[in-house]
């Protein structure tokens, strides 16, 4: 799930950047720093929409660098236990498949592929139903239902199932392309 | 998918200061307690509602508290009467008291990410098989190997279809770093554009690992035609980053061997490979190595290869005199080489497997069984005499070349008399060596037991002679 959220942070600048653009360099700066990076507790900061405040700067005694607060608007995303996301598979093994939603990797086991779908090896692994009217391989969109996350510095990492009502394959990369 | 403006809510809401640790406590607890409501009512906009509620809950107070309250206590209700996690260590069944959570009792069959692969809820449980292969942090229970074993090998038998295990190394190529490449050898990195064709397309230097890799003549053929036969992998005592170079130059297309790279740090034991990370039936897999002992336990699988070693690093490494292939300018033969033969015999394997001849139940044929039948076959018909080979003190049957032999079909006898076909010498001047020339028999080194047990036939005699 998306979150438009505030976020602070100290943003250290040396001192060659104390100028008519300071505000710009503050704000370039911080897009680097945390754009893309996961945090435990919001999630994966996909983007910085806006700056509310900039706080006073505190001088660094000796290295003359300053640290300003920086509270800044920013779009998150998380998943959630329940949540359904639409994701791309990304690789499809005997144990299940792996898919991505954004920078969140998920993995299905086979116990949560519906029963009449089987792992096909093969130069394509993939599960398919019996009569052959439904796979998922790799690149297939599915649509799956978040039912553990755990995330960390790093990255997100979601158990997902396609076992219910509504879930599965929304398309096939074989019959569009 | 939903966007959630919350910076406006923040602002009009006295509850919730905007410092972002508050904030954040603030999602986590909200929407902790949405996604377990979801297991009971899924939906996807839910922890929108609940959001939206404790915005209502601190406005004006309308109906929604209540609403939004009775979930709370419903989540708690259930929390408490269903801990499947406690449940299942005490091996009860799942009290589900009326909930509509139905949470079957989950024996976490697996984990990955601290998470069970079937249920989701986080396991610190460290027992089981890691599989490090397939994910990074994936373990899974015995029983889930064995269920996925068994799948795996109907599946696999419905499309004809056996296991085989490749080791790198060796058998598949042959690497050396470039430090170690001889002088002799150098006009392989310095003159490359002069190389012929044959050998630059199978001729890798790898800088940004310092290697350099030549893969063995036929090994693409060999690749492309047992795919058709087998579910392949690759089994390495390298390390993983290495086994994932040699995986894209074996296959560059991803098509052979998907995830299936095992590498040292994979196998369960140290100094061993074992066909415990493998999910395949142990019935049903084949092993390519050219070292015997590192499968202790899986012997009976084996197809042990002879070394290939283009690199004089490589015939130092083994003790070799010999001048290398690259000093030599030379390589193995493409269509007589070790690939080549030992395609043969994993075709003559998988033929006999599926045999629709065989009367009986598919599932329980043993391909290590087709193994010691086809082996016997090399030397079938050939009786043996000794003679300078085993030591006097020593119990002949358990000499190395006479259970050699016998593996592959031969019989023995201790006098040359009519029967006898082979006399295996290490010495010309024996009584039993001039009673073979005398008598017509053919007179061999034992290395040619050796040289039936890598080509699977039964090699010309004429090039294992005897000397004094
Ligand atoms: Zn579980």
């Amino acid at each position: 799930m998306f979150f438009h959220i505030v976020l602070e942070r100290n943003m250290q600048l040396h001192p060659r950047h104390f100028g008519r653009d300071l505000r710009e360099k503050l704000v370039s700066k911080l897009m680097k720093d945390v754009e893309g990076t996961c945090s435990g507790r919001h999630g994966f900061i996909v983007a910085i929409t806006g700056i509310e405040s900039v706080g006073k700067g505190l001088i660094r005694d000796g290295t003359g660098f300053v640290t300003f607060p920086v509270k800044y608007q920013c779009v998150v995303f998380r998943p959630f236990k329940g949540e359904i996301l639409e994701a791309v598979v990304t690789m499809v093994n005997k144990m299940g498949f792996f898919a991505e939603a954004g920078p969140v990797q998920i993995f299905v086991s086979n116990h949560l592929i519906p029963d009449d779908m089987e792992f096909q090896s093969g130069d394509v692994p993939n599960y398919t139903t019996s009569d052959g009217s439904v796979k998922i391989q790799k690149e297939s969109e599915v649509r799956l239902k978040i039912i553990g996350t755990r995330v960390d510095a790093t990255e997100i990492f979601c158990i997902g199932t396609i076992k219910d009502d509504f879930l599965g394959v929304i398309s096939d990369p074989g019959t569009n392309a | 998918m939903a966007v959630l403006h919350l910076s406006s809510l923040t602002a009009d809401s006295p509850v919730h200061s905007s410092s972002s640790d508050e904030f954040a406590a603030f999602l986590d607890a909200e929407l902790d307690s949405a996604s377990d409501v979801d297991e009971v009512e899924s939906g996807e906009a839910e922890g929108e509602e609940e959001v939206e509620d404790e915005d209502n809950d601190t406005g004006d107070g309308d109906g929604s508290i209540d609403s939004s309250r009775s979930k709370k206590r419903k989540i708690e209700l259930i929390e408490g009467a269903v801990d499947p996690q406690s449940s299942v260590s005490r091996g009860e069944p799942a009290e589900t008291s009326g909930a509509s959570m139905a949470l079957d009792v989950c024996t976490h069959p697996g984990v990955m990410g601290g998470m069970c692969i079937r249920c989701g809820q986080k396991v610190e449980d460290e027992s089981g098989v890691a599989f490090g292969y397939i994910h990074k942090n994936l373990r899974l229970a015995d029983d889930e190997v064995a269920r996925l074993r068994e799948k795996d090998l109907k599946n696999l038998l419905r499309h004809r279809k056996l296991i085989l295990v490749l080791d790198l190394d060796h058998t598949l190529l042959n690497s050396t770093r470039l430090a170690d490449i001889s002088a002799e050898e150098s006009y392989l990195k310095d003159q490359r554009e002069v190389l012929p064709d044959a050998l630059r397309s199978n001729l890798f230097k790898l800088d940004w690992i310092h290697m350099m890799t030549k893969l063995r003549p036929f090994v693409h053929t060999f690749l492309k035609e047992a795919s058709s036969l087998f579910e392949m992998y690759i089994y390495t005592m390298g390390e993983r980053p290495y086994a994932l170079e040699m995986a894209k130059l074996l296959d560059p297309g991803g098509i052979y061997f998907h995830s299936r790279v095992i590498a040292q740090s994979d196998s369960t034991r140290r100094h061993q490979k074992g066909l415990d990370v493998v999910l395949g039936q142990e019935s049903a897999v084949l092993i390519l190595d050219d070292t015997e002992v590192v499968w202790g336990k899986h012997r009976e699988n084996l197809i042990l290869m002879d070394r290939y070693h283009f690199f004089t690093s490589s015939c130092r490494q083994f003790g070799l005199k010999c001048k290398s292939l690259s000093e030599q300018k030379s390589d193995e033969n493409e269509a007589e080489g070790a690939l080549a033969s030992v395609l043969e015999v994993l075709q003559r394997i998988h033929r006999l497997f599926f045999d629709p001849e065989r009367g009986d139940n598919i599932m329980e044929r043993d391909v290590r069984q087709v193994l010691k039948t086809v082996r016997k076959e090399i030397l079938k018909g050939c009786k043996i005499v000794f003679t300078g080979v085993i030591p006097i003190q020593c119990q002949p049957e358990n000499h190395y070349y006479w259970k050699l032999a016998e593996k592959l079909g031969a019989t023995f006898s201790t006098e040359v008399d009519e029967s006898v076909t082979h006399v295996v010498s290490m010495n010309d001047k024996t009584e039993k060596s001039r009673q073979a020339v005398r008598e017509k028999k053919f007179l061999v080194h034992p290395r040619w037991i050796e040289a039936a047990n890598y080509l699977w036939r039964k090699p010309p005699e004429e090039n294992f002679p005897v000397s004094s």
